[in-house]
C-alpha cells in the first residue's frame, strides 16, 4: 500500500468527521457544567480525565444532586464497561503481526467513534498501525476538550437568546446515541435493545432516572446472556 | 476545585482507561469470547447505548407538542440520514439540526 503521507496524518484526517460530531458536544457539555454550578476548571477537569460524553453528562446529573461519591464513581464506571471489549475486537481485525507496544497511550482515545472509524478502516483493507490510531484518537481527544473549554468559557448563559441552537445542541447526544445504536444493530441484538429499553423506561418511572439506566444495561446485557 | 468532583473523575477515568487500554495489553483476543461471559460482554455495548438514548428522550416524550415534535423529527432524521449515508456523524448533526429548526419553527 502506498502512502503520500505519514500514517500520524491519516490518522489525524480521518478524526475529522468525528471532530465535527464532538465539539458541538463538548460545547454543549462545557454549558450544562457551568449551568449546573461547576467552574471552568472544573468542566475541563472532567473532560481531560473522564473523556466519554454520556458518562460526564451523568457525573454532573449526581454531583449536583448530591449524590454518594462512591455511588457516582461506580455509576460512571458501570456506563463505560462497553470499552472492554472494543480493544480486543479492534485488535482480532488487526491481525496476529499488528504492534501494540504503545496501546497503553493511544488506547485511551479508544471511543465508540474512534473505535467505529478505526474498525471501518481495517474493513476498508487500511493496515493497523499504532501511528494512525495516535492520529485518530488525538484530534477527537483535542476536539473534546476544547470543545468543553469553549462551551464553559460561553457560560450558561451563552445560548439563552439562543433557544433553538441551544435545543438542537441538547439534542446531539440523543441523537449520537440514536445512530450509533443503528450502527451497531443487527438482528441478534435486537431482544438486548429490546428488554434494555423498556427496562430503562420501567425504572425510571418506578424509580429514578439513574437507577433506570443501570437497570436497562444490566437487563439488556443479561438478556444477551440468556440468548442462544 | 471541587474534591468530590476530583475523585469521582480520577476513578471514572482510571476505570476508562484500564476498560480502554489493559484487555489490549493482555491480548485478550485470544481468548475465547465463548460462554455466558463473553455473551454479557458482548451485549453490554448495545444494552448500554439503547439505555441511553431511551433516558435521554424520556423526559421529552410528554403531550406538549413544543416538547415532543422536535424529538420526533430529530429522531426521523437521524434514521434517514442513517439509512441513506451511513455515516454517525452526519446522522446525529442531521438529528440535531432537525430538533434545533422544529424548535425555532414552533417558536
Amino acid at each position: 500500500m502506498t502512502r503520500t503521507r505519514p500514517p500520524f496524518l491519516d490518522g489525524l484526517a480521518a478524526s475529522l468527521p468525528i471532530v465535527m460530531g464532538y465539539f458541538p458536544i463538548a460545547f454543549s457539555f462545557g454549558v450544562a457544567a457551568t449551568q449546573a454550578g461547576f467552574t471552568g476548571l472544573e468542566a475541563f477537569a472532567l473532560s481531560l480525565i473522564i473523556y466519554a460524553g454520556a458518562s460526564q453528562f451523568l457525573a454532573l446529573a449526581l454531583l449536583s444532586s448530591g449524590a454518594p461519591v462512591l455511588v457516582a464513581a461506580f455509576t460512571l464506571i458501570a456506563m463505560n464497561l462497553r470499552h472492554v471489549l472494543y480493544g480486543p475486537a479492534l485488535m482480532r481485525e488487526a491481525g496476529e503481526g499488528a504492534t501494540r507496544r504503545h496501546a497503553w497511550a493511544w488506547a485511551w482515545g479508544l471511543t465508540d467513534e474512534v473505535f467505529g472509524q478505526a474498525l471501518g478502516a481495517l474493513a476498508r483493507g487500511q493496515r493497523f498501525s499504532e501511528p494512525y490510531m495516535f492520529g485518530l484518537g488525538l484530534g477527537a481527544y483535542a476536539s473534546w476538550v476544547s470543545g468543553t473549554v469553549v462551551g464553559a468559557w460561553a457560560g450558561g448563559g451563552a445560548l439563552e437568546g439562543w433557544p433553538a441552537l441551544n435545543a438542537g445542541l441538547g439534542f446531539m447526544l440523543p441523537a449520537l446515541f440514536l445512530a450509533l445504536l443503528l450502527s451497531i444493530l443487527n438482528r441478534r441484538q435486537l431482544p438486548v435493545i429490546a428488554v434494555a429499553g423498556v427496562v430503562t423506561v420501567i425504572g425510571t418511572l418506578m424509580i429514578s432516572a439513574t437507577s433506570g439506566i443501570l437497570l436497562g444495561m444490566l437487563a439488556g446485557a443479561v438478556a444477551g446472556v440468556a440468548r442462544k | 476545585m471541587n474534591w468530590d468532583l476530583l475523585t469521582v473523575a480520577l476513578m471514572a477515568g482510571a476505570a476508562n482507561w484500564a476498560f480502554r487500554a489493559l484487555p489490549i495489553l493482555a491480548r485478550m483476543e485470544r481468548v475465547a469470547a465463548s460462554g455466558w461471559l463473553g455473551r454479557f460482554l458482548a451485549s453490554t455495548g448495545p444494552a448500554a447505548i439503547a439505555t441511553l438514548f431511551v433516558a435521554a428522550v424520556l423526559p421529552s416524550l410528554t403531550l406538549d407538542l413544543a416538547r415532543l415534535l422536535p424529538v420526533i423529527l430529530g429522531t426521523l432524521a437521524v434514521l434517514a440520514v442513517w439509512f441513506t449515508r451511513k455515516s454517525v456523524v452526519l446522522a446525529t448533526l442531521a438529528g440535531a439540526l432537525a430538533h434545533g429548526v422544529t424548535t425555532w419553527i414552533l417558536g
